[in-house]
Formats: C-alpha cells, sequence, structure tokens
C-alpha cells in the first residue's frame, strides 16, 4: 500500500479560504480543488458523485461557525456531513473518508496542509473499494457457452 | 391473429405485485388481450421458457419486465427476452432500480446464507447443507441458478427502453403506458412514463408546510397519531415526498402514511437518498453538532430508510466488505 497515493477531492469556501492568494498558484499545489461560494453549495450527492468517480476522500473547508455570509450554510454543510458519515457507514465506506473543517484562512496557505494531513489518514485506509457493475459478462452469458 | 403485437410480461425477483397491477386495470386488461397477443405472462397463463426461445429476435414488440436480478436465472430471462423483443419497459420499482429486494445491497451475500441457512432461530441444518449451483445426488447432476453478490437493477443487467416505476405502478400510468406502445405515440427511448416533477409538488398537504420547515424531534410513523391534512414533515414524520418523482396518485398520503420513495428519483436526479440528506439537513433544527447526533442516531437505519427502493441504482450501489 505505500504506493498508494490518495485521490482527494477538496471543496473550499471562497469567503474564507484563499481570496487573498493566487488561485491559479494554489490550484498548481493541490489537486482536484474546487473553489466554491459557500460550503453549504456542497449537496450531498456531490459527495457521493466524487467517490463513485473514484475519488477516496472528500474535504470540505467552510467559514467558521456564525460567520457564514448566507447565514448558515457551513452549518447546514457541517450537519449534512454527518448525516451522509452514517450512510457512508451503511456502505461499508468508512466515515473518515468525508471531512469538514470550519474556520478562516485567508491566504489559504492552510489548506495544501488539510489535504496533506487527510490524505494521510486516507493513505493509512487504502483505497476506496469501487463497485464494478459486471454488465453483460454474468455468470449466466459464461454458463450459455 | 398474426397481425397483433407479441406482448411478454414477466417476473424475475418480484412479488407478483407487479403483476397484480396490470390484472387492476380490470376491464381494460381485456381490451389489451384482445388487441395484443401475450408469448408470456408467467403468473397469469402457462407458457413456457422455451416458447419465447422459439420466436425470432425482436419478434415481440413490447417486453414488461418487473422485479430485480439477484441471480443467473433472472439473468438469462432478461437477456432472452430482450433479444426476442423491441421494447423492454421495466416495471416497477424493483426492475427500475432494485427495489425493496435492493436493501440487501447493505449486506453481503456470505451474511445472508449464514443468516438464512444457519443462524437463523428456525433454522434446523445439523451438517451445514448450503445451497450449490451444482450438486450430486445418486449419480445426478442437480443445478440451481447461482446467487449473486448483490442486486441489480434491470438496466445494470440489459438495456432498458422506458421506466415506469412504483411498487406497483398505478393503474392510470400502466393504461397510458400500453397505450403509448400499442399507439407508437412514445417518448425518447430512456424515458421514464411518469410525471418529472417531484411529488411534494402534487401533494394535497403541500399547503400546509410551513415556509420553513425546523425539526426538533424527529418521529416515527407508528409512534404518533399523525394528523391525515398536514405535511408529515412539519409534524416531524419523515417523508421522501421532496426527493421522489410524483406520478402514484399520492396512495401512500390518502391513507395517512409519509412517501418512502418508490417512484425514486426526480427526472435528472441519480441519487435519491443523497439529496433527500441535503434536503433532511437543512430540515434539522438544532444548535450543534451534539444536538444533530441526539436527534439523528436514534434512527436505526438512515441509509435503509432514504434507500429503501433504489440502494442499487445508488452512486455507491453496495456495501464494501
Amino acid at each position: 500500500m505505500s504506493n498508494f497515493e490518495p485521490k482527494l477531492v477538496c471543496f473550499s469556501c471562497k469567503f474564507g479560504w484563499g481570496y487573498l492568494g493566487d488561485e491559479a498558484e494554489l490550484g498548481a499545489q493541490i489537486k482536484n480543488w474546487i473553489p466554491i461560494v459557500c460550503s453549504g453549495k456542497v449537496d450531498a450527492a456531490h459527495v457521493v458523485d466524487a467517490f463513485k468517480s473514484g475519488a477516496d476522500g472528500v474535504l470540505i473547508l467552510g467559514c467558521p461557525e456564525g460567520d457564514c455570509h448566507y447565514q448558515d450554510g457551513n452549518f447546514e454543510a457541517r450537519k449534512r456531513v454527518y448525516l451522509l458519515r452514517k450512510i457512508l457507514n451503511s456502505y461499508g465506506i468508512e466515515p473518515e473518508r468525508v471531512r469538514i473543517v470550519l474556520a478562516i484562512d485567508p491566504e489559504g496557505k492552510q489548506i495544501p496542509n488539510y489535504v496533506r494531513e487527510m490524505s494521510e489518514t486516507l493513505r493509512r485506509l487504502g483505497p476506496l473499494k469501487q463497485v464494478r457493475l459486471p454488465g453483460r459478462q454474468m455468470a449466466a452469458a459464461k454458463a450459455k457457452k | 391473429m398474426a397481425t397483433k403485437p407479441k406482448v411478454a410480461i414477466c417476473w424475475l425477483g418480484g412479488c407478483g405485485g407487479c403483476d397484480e397491477a396490470v390484472v387492476d386495470l380490470n376491464e381494460a386488461v381485456l381490451q389489451v388481450a384482445d388487441a395484443v397477443d401475450f408469448v408470456l405472462w408467467p403468473v397469469a397463463m402457462d407458457f413456457k421458457y422455451h416458447h419465447v426461445e422459439g420466436l425470432k429476435d425482436k419478434e415481440i414488440a413490447l417486453s414488461i419486465i418487473n422485479g430485480h436480478v439477484r441471480n443467473s436465472d433472472h439473468e438469462e430471462v432478461a437477456k432472452l427476452l430482450r433479444q426476442k423483443s423491441q421494447l423492454v419497459l421495466a416495471f416497477g420499482a424493483c426492475a427500475c432500480f432494485g427495489g425493496t429486494p435492493g436493501l440487501a445491497n447493505f449486506t453481503t451475500k456470505e451474511d445472508i446464507f449464514n443468516w438464512v441457512y444457519r443462524d437463523a432461530p428456525t433454522v434446523v441444518n445439523p451438517k451445514g447443507n448450503y445451497p450449490q449451483p451444482k450438486c450430486n445426488v445418486d449419480g445426478k447432476e442437480l443445478t440451481l441458478p447461482e446467487f449473486y453478490e448483490q442486486v441489480y437493477a434491470l438496466n445494470q443487467i440489459i438495456e432498458v427502453d422506458y421506466y415506469l416505476p412504483g411498487c406497483p405502478p398505478p393503474p392510470d400510468l400502466i393504461a397510458n403506458a400500453v397505450n403509448a406502445v400499442l399507439t407508437g405515440k412514445l417518448p425518447p427511448r430512456g424515458s421514464t412514463l411518469a410525471p418529472h416533477k417531484a411529488l411534494c409538488d402534487t401533494c394535497v398537504r403541500n399547503k400546509t408546510k410551513p415556509p420553513r420547515i425546523a425539526l426538533k424531534d424527529i418521529k416515527r410513523i407508528h409512534e404518533v397519531e399523525a394528523n391525515p391534512d398536514t405535511c408529515f414533515l412539519a409534524q416531524g414524520i419523515l417523508c421522501l415526498g421532496p426527493a421522489t418523482r410524483s406520478g402514484c396518485g399520492e396512495v401512500c398520503m390518502k391513507i395517512n402514511m409519509p412517501c418512502r420513495g418508490c417512484f425514486g428519483p426526480v427526472e435528472g436526479v441519480k441519487d435519491a437518498g443523497a439529496k433527500f440528506i441535503s434536503a433532511l439537513a437543512s430540515m434539522l433544527d438544532v444548535e450543534d453538532e451534539k444536538q444533530v447526533k441526539d436527534l439523528v442516531d436514534k434512527l436505526d437505519d438512515l441509509a435503509g430508510y432514504l434507500y429503501r427502493f433504489s440502494a442499487p441504482v445508488s452512486a455507491l450501489v453496495r456495501k464494501r466488505v
């Protein structure tokens, strides 16, 4: 597992994270970085879709609690993550694969650190098991031959 | 006779409720029977699969298939009908999304077998026999279909032309679907033959919904006497209406039961459960994460509740082991 490089998708709110930094420069440092307007914009469907598309983990960076530009988008996101983690557990997926941090970092220098930290967790967990749908080559088709 | 379109109705892993729903067309089913030639309908008529095998490819105008795919027999029948049919209609929640049997995707084949053939209190199995696809008895080989690792929706096995969800689909939509085929007035392939909106849009209780639903507590339907005219969510009862396609005729609402999601996701949405998570999260009127925990942790099986009919077609498909 030592060669495993986890694929992490990082959503961060533009109101709290890296708005003073150089987006292109930060983007070069952070793979799969998706700056968005409000962490509350991250739908549970976006997270499960990331997993379906091959992500090993999803990190959401929102503004500090009580400090959302849209009143409570960050808290909505936090509640969503709590529910999502329960759902992931039922699918046999480690809840740690989705994480939300509510803080502020205008320069965005902490983003690569958070990404690194979570990537360590993911490295320990190993790759997310993908479900391959065998579709048209299933047993009955083989048995016919 | 020869000019009538041939129609097959078949169940895979179904309960028979979908076939019953066809019979519930009442007198109209007789008109349908006049207009078409049935070539297969295991629940109602005595045709054999080899009769279907004897047909030319695409000789059947329409195959109406209900039930999920869980074993090699289901798969074989599904593929046979696909080969012989011009159109395949996935009929009912199981064929469209995996249905309630799809909840088995939250457990494993191994756990199911261990419970059913070893651990359940009513099981007496001293030799520890488990069903095998092949076994020899008195020098003869006996076979059983192979039980797959998970439940599949029909379109995960064969190409499906149209979808008609519901558990079971309601008579008006069935009649529309059959008429559309008979008259050739069909929407683009891949369409779901049901309205596009969410159930809340057509629900009569919608007018009682407050501008913002704020849940301090979540109750289960049997724990309270629900008001028969008020929005379930406003009463703190989980109702999947916001994330479920309408078209069912609100039959559950009418008997004071919340929506359980048998019509699947609304048009354009793939994962109904994830959408409901987002909706539910915003409805929880809590101050901090501890209160979220107190509120949500008492729900026994959140994933099962939200994916009651659609786990196999959800983004995450099934439990990892």
